[in-house]
């Protein structure tokens, strides 16, 4: 069993440099669309697979950083820059010495497999040529492509030291995918000697039909009919998966994927070291993907790596398995250092907005609906700009969970507001209560006169004649502010419907909005 | 830690040695120089397990200094584009500091200087550790083939902590590994002290197990300790016998029978029978009968009975190719040949 421990990726797309190590079980890439996840799990398939055509397929114009591009011709066109494309995967001791060395970007002794394209020094006259040439023309096509172990012995697809499969669903209905899954899945259930006895064996069923039954046909006919049998027709082209005797091709998308990651988890006899699966939550409704996190949950000890964005995956498969991708940059954060507990509150904690928090520069967190309801409208007036416009997010914590966030917040470069209530007392509830969680990053913004115990009693008090006016005809027995505080969330609708530009703001809600959007 | 230099002798079984050492639980490298004994210890091994288990690693010479010791560290930064079998122009003297004394201009290492690199960039602590990590036995053969630096890099693997199984025939030393002006160029001038440098680095020396020739019959084994001077026994009981000839038609006979390879100084090529140099079939053992053709100079010396005093590296090669036979030994001189010779 193989067990990657670390990715460095130097002028691969986005990243012009990457470096992050991997758990040896679970690993999942989390991140903004275009923050770069699929390219991750791009080169770690390519790296592993050996495989040249995958890379000429792509492209090497596809593949080299543009900013790597530009550099280098702002910087004059000197040969000796042009830049490489280097991807490195860092393994675990294998006691497999054609993998161990030094020859790798950390210098370091370690076993690992590496993809290099750099300029083919064969063709130096002809790049030279090229660069001396006018204008931007870049010499893509004198790029050499080299597979290296760490010991500096090459790899190619045909002996390579790693078995694994890349499961990507958003390409479900790629005929072509579908084959190589299934190959891939024959392949690690049968060894080479099994599969040649069961090539053999279908070979001669073939024969039979086309003797026994297929002569009856054939009688009389000056030319005869045969059943194909050759590289495009044979037992690795004609075999499928089924379940339930329904082909796999012909389930619904959802279950096909579901079907594919399940028996891709499923241990077979040659393990694969590696599985690496690109948005399993495609296709997958709320309940098969919970079945699926549970089968991600139990395949063994089998290394699996993740791209996703569904909040769903990152939380209940465990927020300290995450791996965080900025779209901005091109850094990644580790959550792995969250303590254990917070991790497990995301676990459990209903499906909220926790990747929408990790991922966002700047974040209004408040305690239920009816201050998310009014929040985008309190920020737009107060700013002039939708929330955003300005790079804030609103999240509904539901309930005094704020410290939970926090907890995360303190590994993440992230400025949080907290909206909240004072419960009677500032003094006990807010300053008290928060003391541990003194930062400059954060604001924590409660209504300081105790008697404005919560959201609806603030806004009750700073808006007494617009709430008197919309809540107080038909009230027999509950007072304005008594209903208001039982029909919270419905309350704040209607006064953003009917009130949205009269409400008068509290005022310690307009601290934290002037603070979050500085 | 069993750490064994074995003394062998032609026929003795070398390569049946390193083959009864094998099984599938330890972790075994094996190292030799010919490229014939690669192809023998290959099929010996395929033969042993009929197949060949990965825990054996099979590496020439080169193969295992470049690939194994010397790439995995430094290929990234040296960017060595393989070995060059030349040796540097001599008269061309490159600081021992600058990469060209080490290297071609295409990139090439020179394979006499690839030990002396490995040195001078001290790779040798990294080099045992690696081979430590993933072998538990060391077998070497055909030992007294190191030469130059690579003889310092043998040395130096005496401090592995694992098992040397290292087999060699003094005699048979008839060219080296490597060769680099004065470097050990001393090594092979006397058997004694030859063993003290593996005796020195802690090495125990085994001239018994392998001191009897599986391959020669007794009169062979007789000649070769009578007129060489080098000690050898036999196990072989069956009747053979050595031949001076110098009757012409004996002679043609032996020349024109293609069951019996005749085997020149130098040169074979010239003649137009079947053929070969003396220290080329080192590692042989499917000859029956054989002639050892004896150039003028040897021819001498055997007639005076003083063989023995021939140079070291020709009497080497001599030793080498008496060795071959299986059966009968005819002795040869070359000028009698002269029939056979091409025009």
């Amino acid at each position: 069993m193989k067990i990657i421990n670390r990715i460095i990726l130097h002028n691969f797309k986005r990243f012009d440099s990457f470096d992050t190590p991997l758990n040896q079980r679970l690993n999942i890439f989390i991140g903004d669309n275009e923050s770069g996840k699929s390219s991750i799990l791009e080169a770690i398939d390519i790296v592993l697979s050996g495989s040249r055509s995958k890379v000429e397929t792509i492209g090497i114009s596809n593949l080299l950083n543009k900013k790597a591009i530009l550099d280098f011709f702002d910087a004059g066109k000197h040969y000796e820059k042009l830049p490489k494309i280097i991807i490195e995967v860092y393994l675990d001791d294998s006691g497999n010495a054609d993998l161990n060395g030094d020859n790798n970007l950390l210098g370091i002794n370690s076993d690992g497999l590496s993809l290099i394209c750099e300029p083919d020094i064969q063709f130096s006259k002809d790049i030279k040529a090229v660069l001396e040439q006018e204008g931007k023309n870049f010499p893509y096509e004198f790029y050499s492509i080299s597979f290296k172990t760490f010991a500096d012995r090459s790899y190619s697809g045909f002996n390579k030291y790693f078995n694994h499969i890349l499961l990507d669903n958003s390409q479900i209905s790629n005929e072509y995918a579908t084959r190589s899954y299934v190959k891939k899945l024959f392949h690690g259930n049968a060894d080479v000697a099994n599969r040649s006895v069961l090539e053999n064996k279908y070979r001669s069923l073939k024969q039979h039909f086309q003797r026994d039954i297929l002569c009856e046909l054939n009688k009389g006919l000056p030319y005869q009919f045969a059943l194909q049998s050759n590289s495009k027709s044979n037992l690795e082209t004609d075999i499928t998966i089924t379940e339930d005797d329904i082909e796999i091709e012909n389930r619904g998308k959802g279950r096909q994927c579901f079907i594919k990651t399940d028996f891709a988890l499923n241990k077979s006899k040659f393990e694969l070291d590696t599985i690496l699966l690109e948005e399993p939550e495609n296709h997958l409704s709320h309940n098969y993907t919970l079945q699926l996190i549970d089968r991600i949950k139990e395949a063994g000890d089998k290394q699996v790596i993740i791209a996703s964005h569904s909040n769903m995956i990152a939380a209940r498969l465990g927020l300290r398995e995450c791996i965080m991708l900025n779209s901005s940059g091109t850094s990644s954060i580790r959550l792995n250092d969250i303590n254990e507990s917070s991790s497990r509150f995301f676990m459990k904690a209903p499906d909220n907005n926790v990747l929408q928090f990790v991922m966002s520069p700047r974040v209004v967190l408040v305690e239920g609906d009816a201050e998310f309801i009014l929040m985008e409208l309190f920020f737009k007036r107060l700013t002039n700009y939708e929330p955003h416009q300005r790079n804030v997010h609103i999240i509904s914590a539901g309930g005094k969970t704020f410290k939970r966030y926090l907890d995360l917040a303190r590994f993440l470069d992230i400025k949080v507001a907290v909206i909240t209530d004072n419960d009677g007392s500032y003094d006990k509830y807010i300053d008290h209560n928060y003391s541990d969680y003194a930062s400059d990053k954060w604001l924590i913004s409660a209504d300081k006169n105790d008697e404005l115990y919560t959201f609806e009693v603030s806004l009750y008090h700073e808006n007494k004649a617009i709430c008197d006016a919309l809540f107080g005809p038909g009230r027999t027995k509950l007072t304005v502010l008594e209903y208001m505080l039982q029909n919270k969330a419905e309350c704040a609708f209607r006064l953003l419907e009917e009130k949205a530009n009269e409400l008068a703001i509290p005022s310690y809600i307009q601290e934290a909005i002037a603070w979050i959007s500085d | 830690m069993d750490k064994r230099l074995i003394l062998a002798v032609a026929g003795s079984g070398k390569t049946t040695h390193i083959l009864n050492q094998l099984d599938e639980e330890n972790r075994h490298l094996i190292v030799t120089y010919t490229r014939e004994n690669i192809r023998n210890l290959k099929s010996g091994i395929e033969r042993k397990f009929n197949f060949f288990p990965g825990n054996i690693k099979l590496y020439s010479f080169f193969e295992f200094l470049y690939s194994f010791c010397y790439k995995p560290y430094r290929a990234r930064f040296d960017k060595p584009n393989g070995i060059c079998w030349d040796n540097p122009d001599p008269r061309r003297r490159i600081p021992e500091k600058n990469r060209a004394h080490y290297f071609t201009g295409d990139g090439r290492i020179f394979s006499n200087r690839l030990s002396k690199y490995m040195f001078r960039i001290g790779l040798e602590e990294a080099i045992i550790s690696r081979v430590e990590k993933y072998f538990d036995i060391f077998h070497i053969d055909e030992v007294q083939d190191f030469g130059g630096y690579d003889f310092d890099f043998l040395m130096h693997f005496s401090a592995l902590n694992i098992r040397l199984n290292w087999v060699g025939d003094f005699f048979q030393h008839t060219y080296d590994t490597s060769r680099d002006a004065n470097k050990n160029k001393s090594l092979h001038s006397s058997l004694d002290g030859y063993l003290n440098r593996f005796s020195e680095v802690g090495i125990t020396i085994d001239q018994d197990s392998l001191f009897k020739s599986r391959r020669c019959p007794k009169a062979v084994t007789d000649f070769i300790t009578e007129h060489l001077g080098i000690a050898i026994e036999t196990h072989k009981d069956t009747i053979a016998y050595v031949q001076f000839v110098d009757d012409p038609a004996q002679i043609e006979d032996i020349a024109l029978d293609n069951s019996i390879i005749k085997l020149f100084y130098r040169n074979h090529n010239e003649y137009n029978c079947y053929s070969s140099n003396w220290g080329k079939l080192k590692g042989a053992d499917h000859l029956q009968d054989i002639c050892v053709v004896l150039n003028k100079k040897s021819l001498e010396l055997y007639k005076k009975g003083k063989l023995r005093e021939s140079a070291p590296l020709t009497k080497n090669k001599l030793y080498v190719a008496c060795s071959r036979a299986n059966g009968n030994l005819y002795l040869v001189p070359e000028n009698l040949l002269l029939k056979f010779k091409k025009p």
